[in-house]
């Protein structure tokens, strides 16, 4: 109200321009304005903010990266485990079959061995029995034809002392009995 | 207090002589002082907003400010669909502001700029000018001035006229709703003193001489009706210069 009514006093005591009107100076001041007020705003508004944003988003960026590398990475490391811990299981289960292998083969080289030794044995302990029956043989072979001349030789002695006949007897006993 | 209405133009404050015909004198008028006013506003509050500015753990001023530039960003992509346009960005923004508190500015006393057809042709014809640019960019100037004469050579001066017709039409519709609002605020204050002076003149004697000068009714009334013609106008209009602006670029670029 009192605007309107100052500037209604203000129109007698001050000039003003016309209502409607365009003033060459004031069109060209306003575009030069305009101009300098886009200035400002793009310096002191959009370049400051648009440079935070922009450090924002390399921040987000670079986070996203480390953890998709990071990600990468344990994804990798997991892979290794996992393939070494393939190569382990297939290792043990090598170590074990080898060492079940090793040992049925000792086993069975031991059970042949074992066998081969009886028979071995066995073979000798044959041929042993074999040799001593025929030393045994032999020796009662020998034994009987040295009886039977001692036996011959002391029927001929018998003839030639009677008193010596008992003490060949005993004699004989004795080294039949040795 | 006067019974007469009137609706004067902006003061003359000054006036430096050029000599130079044509352009006449420079007229310090209330238009350009108020401009720089609302020009040093812009200027001070983008300065507020982006102080010490961070990554992380944001203030409120700068993630308002963040807003605002998002808002333009937006405003200029969505519009053009792209971001063929960014260097409007700044442009878009910086009319879109000046035009809002030019036009908001008429709630504190002063006379807004916007209510001088000299500022809205001026933004006029510098859109105009972007306007024919890009089309001229993008169609060369055989294909310019073949485009006037789409879709029959009869319609030559049909397109000219319309081509000439925007930037006048932008200006004027502008600049007639910030004026309407200017009157009718004017209209209305001074109906209220006229009614108050009436009312209280009633009450005899002294008292009654005393109150029937004070405009007492102009307390309160003015401000519903501010919320349509300056508020909802103002801003409205700032959004609809920009709006077509954007829109009248984008298209010049579609051209052909």
């Amino acid at each position: 109200m009192q605007l309107q009514a100052l500037m209604m006093f203000a129109a007698d005591a001050q000039k003003t321009q016309e209502l409607v009107t365009l003033v060459p100076w004031t069109f060209i001041l306003q575009i030069l304005n305009l101009f300098l007020q886009m200035y400002l705003i793009k310096r002191f508004l959009f370049k400051p903010i648009n440079n935070i944003l922009e450090k924002r988003k390399e921040l987000a960026d670079k986070e996203i990266r480390e953890a998709r590398a990071a990600k990468e990475e344990a994804d990798s490391l997991k892979d290794q485990y996992e393939s070494s811990l393939t190569n382990a299981h297939a290792e043990a289960a090598q170590i074990v079959s080898d060492a079940q292998k090793e040992a049925q083969n000792k086993a069975d080289a031991m059970v042949k061995e074992a066998q081969q030794e009886a028979s071995d044995i066995k073979a000798r302990a044959a041929a042993d029995i074999e040799q001593e029956k025929k030393k045994a043989i032999n020796e009662a072979k020998d034994e009987i034809g040295g009886l039977a001349m001692d036996i011959a030789g002391k029927v001929v002695e018998k003839e030639i002392n009677e008193a010596d006949h008992k003490k060949l007897i005993d004699d004989f006993i004795s080294k039949v009995g040795a | 207090m006067s019974n007469d209405f009137s609706v004067v133009g902006p003061k003359i404050y000054a006036t430096i002589h050029t000599g130079i015909p044509v352009l006449g004198d420079i007229n310090i008028t209330e238009t350009l002082v108020v401009s720089w006013i609302v020009m040093a506003i812009i200027t001070g509050l983008c300065i507020f907003l982006t102080r010490d500015l961070k990554t992380e753990n944001i203030s409120k001023r700068q993630a308002f400010a963040e807003m605002l530039v998002e808002m333009g960003n937006n405003f200029v992509r969505n519009n053009t669909g792209g971001n063929k346009f960014d260097k409007l960005i700044p442009f878009v923004s910086a009319l879109f502001a000046t035009s809002v508190i030019s036009n908001l500015i008429s709630l504190v006393g002063l006379r807004s700029p916007t209510a001088d057809l000299s500022t809205e042709a001026a933004w006029a014809v510098v859109v105009f000018i972007m306007i024919t640019s890009t089309k001229i960019k993008a169609n060369g100037v055989g294909g310019y001035l073949k485009g006037f004469t789409t879709p029959i050579a009869v319609m030559t001066p049909f397109n000219i006229l319309s081509e000439l017709a925007t930037p006048v039409s932008m200006a004027c519709r502008h600049f007639g709703n910030i004026l309407s609002g200017v009157v009718i605020d004017g209209l209305i204050y001074w109906a209220l003193g006229l009614a108050s002076a009436a009312l209280f003149g009633l009450i005899p004697g002294a008292v009654g001489n005393f109150l029937s000068k004070i405009p007492i009714l102009g307390f309160g009334i003015p401000a519903i009706t501010g919320v349509y013609f300056d508020w909802f106008s103002g801003c409205m209009q700032a959004f609809i210069f920009c709006m077509l602006t954007v829109m009248y670029i984008a298209n010049a670029a579609e051209e052909g």
